[in-house]
């Protein structure tokens, strides 16, 4: 009964989430700032990278204002990787933001995603069970996760720092794109929480 | 943008102790006792207050945050130590949990002055601490931070800090005091932490919190369940673990006890085994047991009772089949007498019936019986040919003079038999006794197998008065056994050798250093073998010294609760188990049949 008792338990966690690395990424569809649906299947052939944002998020504020992320954003994009940018956070919540102050604000930033979903009823982000902004995957081809945790390695980094920092999702995208195995597939990602 | 820099205007250069404040905290640096004492440590705390609603984080956040950092800046000679961190709170985010501190918390550090510190002038130690307070938003902050006191070679509690501090200590956790044992074990889905308080705690509640990020859930439910004399906490996997999950180390916390700081590897999980591979190991075990000393001579004996009745007719498939009936049947009842007594909360694995002298004593009149009648000094039959209840009785005995030899295999079907319990254990005793009883029922079935054993002859009186050596030599092994059990506890220590605790092994783990545990009992065949053959020789005891291992024994010859959770802990239940504990990695369960080789290899793989 006590058996039971545990793996119910554990059954329980386990089916709340379903996306780790090794494992296909789950499906999903989410409006893009226009309101088209956009969905991960309409990718599969090339490498898809999620982003978590939050605008309100000091973190997230640190990597656009060092320029970092709308530069990675920009040379993986050219290299044909599509960027889907994700705000999970609930309508409900007051740093909630609509298609427009997202698009005004990514345009300031300078930011260039293929698209960026507005995911207002934050079913992605409990499929994906993203905890933080900023929280990076990256889909290969194939549809499978090979990499889900933080953007680089320092969390306490100052703006100026940002671009030293190891870039876990530069690396991630170098090595799978050059046939090589993955060398850090999963980290603990670090921000602030996602609005849910 | 103007946000930030908003929030930059309120960080500033402290005036020495005064606190700096944002909107959301107040900082500060203070200090348990009121001077610096040269060579000394004393307790200096971040002191963080922040407003209702915002929480700053420990050491682990949780599933987001940072923790608070400390960057000292300290005069010549001082040292600073790691970060003490009290017990957090749990703070639930939507979904996802957080560990952290709300409303004020203090930090504290060890600083340490220097034996040559002059008196006379005051003493600035500075140090700039980042945290991140967050509501629903979060803003991470900096402050630089000083504390001065002055010299004098005595000091006193600080008046207004000293007793904060002390009761925030008092919350940081502490490893466990004695009475208190643990064990990890991995699940499906995660691991579960085996938890034995001492005699009178009981735990209605308990959470377990990780050190680490990426292991443990933070924000899934752990459920506590009674388990025997203690209890078992289920601690789910992370749903994106980040490396492998192979230790538990974090703090326990409780209410109905102080929040223990614990480490442990997690040791595989031998139900993994799955249920054909046990079944298979225990046929094998059972098989093994008819060669073991125990059984062989009286077996034999049984054999050779179908040499001496000659080729009287074909099959004795009834007497093989009701010899079979009476090893199962007293397998059987072992088996529910031992899943009886565990559901009554005994802390009981197998040879549990030897633990008590009373078993002891009446199995050594029983084998000096069999001697003497083997001997042709007391005469009863064996094995009646023909009489069905003396078939049956003489396969209850076969199980009866087995029980003190564990054969290889055994250990490891009975350990996954004890862990499961119910339904799959009763198959894996099922397994052993079927195992057991047939070579004597294959003979008794197969004429054609009988007629290759030797024809009777005179040469049958003299080997039964050999056979019935062993049986002397077990007797006397079984009335030491029992001058163990009863004598005084002292036994003759081996200097080599210390007494097993679950404390020793947490202790030497903890410093990193390798540890072997020969968990051993006097009723215990093989464990005696083992020792005389292997772990007592020179050449091995200097392998051992030779790479550093510390060496425990793990004595069960009466029944020891610490020792059956040790074990249980491992997946085994019962003697002998050889541990192998080296740091870094899990425990490392030996074969039961012991060999210089072996032990090398695990040594140095």
């Amino acid at each position: 009964m006590k058996r039971l008792a545990l793996a119910l338990a554990f059954a329980a966690a386990a089916t709340a989430h379903a996306a780790t690395v090794g494992t296909p990424a789950p499906e999903f569809t989410a409006a893009d700032l226009q309101g088209k649906p956009v969905k991960l299947s309409d990718h599969r052939g090339k490498y898809v990278v999620l982003e978590w944002t939050n605008p309100e998020c000091p973190y997230v504020r640190r990597h656009y204002n060092s320029g970092n992320m709308p530069a990675l954003q920009k040379e993986f994009g050219a290299k044909d990787v599509v960027w889907l940018t994700v705000n999970s956070t609930n309508q409900s919540s007051d740093e909630f933001k609509t298609p427009q102050q997202m698009a005004k604000w990514l345009s300031e930033q300078g930011a260039a995603p293929k698209a960026t979903l507005i995911d207002k009823d934050s079913k992605v982000g409990r499929l994906y069970s993203a905890r933080t902004t900023p929280h990076m995957y990256v889909v290969d081809p194939q549809g499978r996760l090979i990499y889900a945790g933080a953007i680089d390695d320092k969390s306490w980094a100052s703006t100026e720092e940002t671009k030293k920092a190891r870039n876990y999702v530069r690396a991630a995208l170098g090595e799978a794109m050059a046939g090589k195995p993955v060398s850090v597939a999963a980290t603990s990602p670090y921000g602030c929480t996602v609005k849910y | 943008m103007r946000f930030v820099l908003l929030l930059l205007l309120f960080f500033t250069l402290s005036a020495t102790g005064a606190p700096v404040r944002t909107p959301q905290v107040e900082a500060e640096l203070v200090a348990e006792r009121d001077k610096w004492v040269p060579g000394e440590p004393i307790t200096v705390a971040l002191r963080l207050a922040m407003i209702p609603g915002w929480h700053t984080y420990w050491r682990n956040p949780g599933d987001s945050g940072e923790p608070t950092r400390i960057e000292w800046r300290l005069p010549p000679g001082f040292t600073a130590g790691e970060i003490e961190w009290p017990v957090p709170q749990r703070i639930p985010v939507g979904p996802l949990m957080n560990f952290g501190y709300e409303g004020e918390v203090l930090l504290l550090t060890r600083l340490v002055a220097p034996s040559d510190l002059a008196a006379g002038q005051p003493v600035t130690v500075r140090a700039r601490a980042h945290w991140l307070v967050c509501e629903v938003h979060c803003i991470p902050e900096e402050a630089e931070l000083s504390l001065t006191l002055p010299v004098a070679g005595r000091a006193g509690p600080d008046a207004r800090w000293g007793k904060p501090i002390a009761v925030a200590r008092a919350f940081v956790p502490v490893p466990a005091p004695e009475g208190w044992s643990f064990g990890a074990r991995s699940e499906e889905g995660g691991a579960s932490l085996a938890i034995a308080p001492p005699d009178g705690v009981a735990l209605k509640e308990a959470f377990f919190l990780p050190y680490e990020q990426g292991k443990i859930e933070p924000a899934a439910l752990q459920t506590l369940a009674r388990e025997g004399n203690g209890y078992r906490l289920a601690l789910p996997a992370a749903a994106q673990p980040v490396g492998p999950f192979e230790r538990v180390s974090g703090v326990l916390v409780s209410p109905q006890g102080p929040a223990l700081a614990i480490d442990f590897p997690i040791a595989a999980r031998f139900a993994d085994l799955g249920l054909a591979l046990a079944l298979a190991l225990a046929f094998a075990g059972g098989l093994l047991l008819n060669l073991m000393p125990c059984v062989l001579p009286v077996l034999s004996i049984k054999a050779l009772g179908f040499a001496a009745a000659g080729e009287a007719g074909g099959s004795r498939l009834k007497d093989g089949l009701l010899y079979s009936a009476g090893v199962l049947a007293s397998f059987w009842l072992l088996a529910a007498l031992l899943a009886a007594l565990r559901a009554g909360g005994a802390q009981l694995g197998w040879g549990f019936q030897l633990q008590s002298p009373v078993a002891v004593a009446l199995l050594a009149a029983l084998f000096l019986v069999l001697a003497l009648n083997l001997s042709g000094l007391f005469e009863f039959r064996l094995s009646v040919a023909g009489r069905p209840a003396g078939e049956f009785l003489s396969g209850v005995l076969a199980v009866v003079i087995a029980s003190p030899c564990t054969a290889p295999f055994m250990g490891v079907a009975l350990g996954y038999a004890v862990l499961e319990s119910g339904w799959r254990a009763f198959l894996v005793f099922t397994a052993l006794g079927a195992g057991m009883a047939l070579p004597y029922a294959a003979l008794a079935w197969f004429p054609g197998w009988r007629r290759l054993l030797p024809r009777p002859g005179a040469w049958m009186p003299r080997l039964k008065r050999w056979l019935a050596v062993p049986l002397y030599a077990t007797v006397i092994w079984l009335a030491w056994v029992f001058a163990q059990q009863v004598g005084p506890a002292a036994t003759a220590h081996d200097a080599s050798w210390e007494p097993y605790s679950a404390g020793k092994v947490a202790s030497l783990a903890a410093a990193g250093k390798p540890l072997f545990v020969d968990f051993t009992a006097a009723w215990c065949v093989t464990c005696q073998v083992n020792e005389r053959v292997v772990l007592a020789r020179e050449d091995v005891l200097a392998d051992f010294r030779s790479r550093g291992v510390a060496l425990l024994r793990a004595d069960w010859t009466r029944r020891d609760p610490e020792i059956a959770r040790a074990l249980a802990a491992l997946g085994r239940s019962g003697v002998p188990a050889y541990v192998l504990y080296k740091p870094g990695r899990p425990p490392l369960v030996l074969p039961e049949v012991l060999t210089r080789e072996r032990l090398l290899a695990a040594l140095d793989g």
